[in-house]
């Protein structure tokens, strides 16, 4: 039987979770990735990657304080925040992922803080003017033999954040876009390559640095190679009708041409910096990182935005896809734009050329400015 | 329990007598508690009565100072055509389903979203954080943030009128005695007899949420998510204030 169906009276809901989640989402996937960047040379001593750990790090942190402040503000009571250590509801992922934001946070800061204790110690025995704030940042001490411990546990807390994120999105049912196994995977992924993004706009920025840059961007190409491989095999299965999920998942935006627009926009922004990043590994690092920052955060642009924007029960698409007014906007300058205060503060303040390993983690000592 | 008036307003004095009782005694005996009747609620939509007039949807709003921008219940109305013959105009109220397996529920973080004795499921305004996970998981739309409150907000089943001894709002005013609301665990009701003597669906049944609202004569291409024309087209929106009338 044919039945075409007019939708003639029908309620519009809005979007309840608003561009600053878009933000959360898109700023703590990029710290706990680049964390786990930082790791490998900072906690189990691999020099030969020191420049781009250092990198690494400062994306983390600066990410990583901007993040929670976006997730804050996408509460609509956030002066109840403290609720979430006193109701705690153990079958609600986001509960524990209240836990398990400020063990990051605070992790990552005291392993950033460990990492440059000596360098604080240092600086604040200098005499010029900001040394009583290095004093007061090294706590009277220069000692970091608890760097890597505490790295493994920031890095623990990493992986927990990247649970928690994926699981807390990927359960809702009643959003089948959502309600993908493939959707933590994606986040992970897509966080390496917004981290990898970050990193060489920050090397373009900050160092320019050719050997560093193509490294850079090998990675970049192998964390897209992930992300393209996930979204291949993501269609293979929802077209398969192997997983009934996936399927309803395709089969939830597949009637809308904007939609169609989206993926082969999508899919552009993987496989333009993927052929850059591979055949000119130098000199493009710039245009691959913006390219990969992009992609990053229309992945979750498009999940958390166009995820809302198909309805439950009613029919055609409501416009939480590109929500109007000044309200969202604001939520996307004002978190990056907190993200560059961090930036500038950082390279400021904190000594991150000069950021090494502890020393019982150093193998092969490495010069210690690039 | 009865649909009308007069016996829910019996039923619910006994009730609201024994809960009395029983709270003003709970020390003395709990077994006397264990043999007391608790209506389950739970409301029974007969589509053939729905004229889609919206006076459930404006009591709604007037009984529990709904905003603007939002709806506790409201009627989707759809232009049926199938295969090419006249079009048929159908009505579906839609609500909270009050489910028994409420997906809104495990997922509030600071356990904000309960199951009242009743079967209501509501929210203690008190503890909601807004972080609006509950408006995710539902899947019938049911829930919203309300931005004059900032908390989650849906409906209740006029839960204060039901302890009042009175009707949900929506079903005092339906005018075709489309809505039926009473104790589905007591076998006399007449939602219990409606469900017995009549074929129902619930909304999304795939989603395994053991709704309490039921449809008599549902169609089924209404069930789930209706794949159709949509009837709001944001690109209009702007549009429409520049074709005004040019005042």
């Amino acid at each position: 039987m044919e039945i075409q169906v007019h939708e003639l009276v029908g309620a519009v809901h809005d979007a309840a979770w608003q561009p600053w989640a878009v933000q959360y989402f898109f700023l703590i996937a990029i710290s706990v990735t680049a964390l786990l960047m930082a790791l490998p040379a900072f906690v189990f001593g691999k020099t030969t990657d020191l420049r781009a750990a250092r990198l690494a790090l400062m994306v983390a942190v600066t990410t990583g304080i901007t993040a929670p402040i976006a997730l804050l503000a996408d509460l609509h009571q956030p002066f109840r925040f403290w609720e979430f250590f006193v109701y705690t509801h153990k079958s609600s992922w986001m509960a524990w992922g209240a836990w398990i934001v400020p063990s990051y946070v605070g992790l990552l800061l005291l392993f950033a803080w460990s990492i440059h204790r000596p360098e604080f110690h240092r600086m604040g025995q200098d005499d010029w003017r900001f040394a009583w704030l290095f004093r007061l940042f090294s706590l009277g001490g220069a000692s970091n033999g608890f760097t890597r411990p505490l790295g493994m546990l920031a890095g623990i807390a990493a992986l927990g954040i990247l649970t928690y994120t994926g699981s807390e999105v990927m359960v809702v049912r009643a959003r089948p876009l959502w309600n993908t196994p493939f959707l933590p995977l994606q986040f992970a992924a897509t966080g390496f390559v917004g981290a990898l993004g970050v990193m060489l706009v920050l090397e373009r920025s900050l160092c320019r640095d050719g050997t560093l840059e193509a490294t850079l961007n090998h990675r970049l190409a192998l964390a897209l190679a992930v992300v393209g491989g996930l979204g291949i095999a993501w269609f293979a299965v929802a077209l398969s009708g192997i997983s009934p999920v996936h399927s309803e998942a395709l089969a939830s935006v597949a009637g809308f041409p904007v939609w169609k627009e989206i993926a082969l926009w999508g899919a552009a922004s993987v496989a333009i910096p993927f052929v850059l990043a591979l055949a000119l590994p130098r000199n493009t690092g710039l245009i691959t990182g913006l390219i990969a920052i992009h992609a990053a955060w229309m992945f979750r642009w498009t999940v958390f935005m166009g995820g809302q924007a198909v309805p439950k029960v009613g029919s055609g698409l409501y416009d939480a896809l590109m929500p109007t007014g000044i309200t969202g906007l604001m939520g996307v300058i004002g978190t990056f734009g907190l993200w560059v205060f961090l930036m500038i503060v950082y390279t400021t303040f904190v000594p991150w050329t000069d950021a090494t390993p502890p020393a019982h983690s150093q193998p092969h000592p490495a010069p210690a400015r690039s | 329990m009865d649909t009308t008036r007069r016996g829910f307003l019996g039923a619910i004095g006994q009730v609201t007598i024994g809960a009395a009782a029983s709270v003003a005694g709970a020390g003395q005996s709990a077994s006397a508690a264990e043999g007391e009747h608790v209506p389950h609620w739970g409301m029974v939509v007969d589509l053939r009565k729905c004229i889609g007039c919206q006076a459930c949807t404006v009591a709604c709003i007037m009984e529990n100072a709904v905003p603007e921008d939002a709806f506790r219940t409201h009627v989707s109305v759809y232009e049926l055509v199938k295969d090419g013959k006249d079009p048929a105009m159908v009505m579906l109220p839609r609500l909270c389903n009050h489910c028994d397996d409420p997906p809104c529920l495990p997922v509030c973080p600071v356990e904000a979203t309960f199951k009242a004795e009743n079967g209501e499921v509501l929210v203690d305004a008190s503890k909601c954080v807004g972080c609006a996970y509950c408006v995710q998981a539902c899947p019938y739309d049911a829930r919203f943030i309300n931005h004059e409150t900032q908390v989650a907000d849906k409906c209740t089943f006029c839960f204060h009128r039901t302890q009042a001894g009175l009707l949900p709002a929506c079903v005092e005013t339906c005018v075709g005695g489309a809505r039926n609301f009473g104790d589905l665990n007591d076998p006399e009701s007449e939602v219990s007899k409606m469900l017995r003597d009549n074929e129902v669906s619930v909304l999304r049944p795939e989603m395994h949420t053991n709704p309490n609202v039921y449809y008599i004569g549902l169609d089924d291409v209404l069930d789930g998510r209706v794949a159709g024309e949509a009837a709001y087209h944001p690109e209009m929106a702007a549009s429409v204030q520049h074709h005004g009338e040019g005042l």
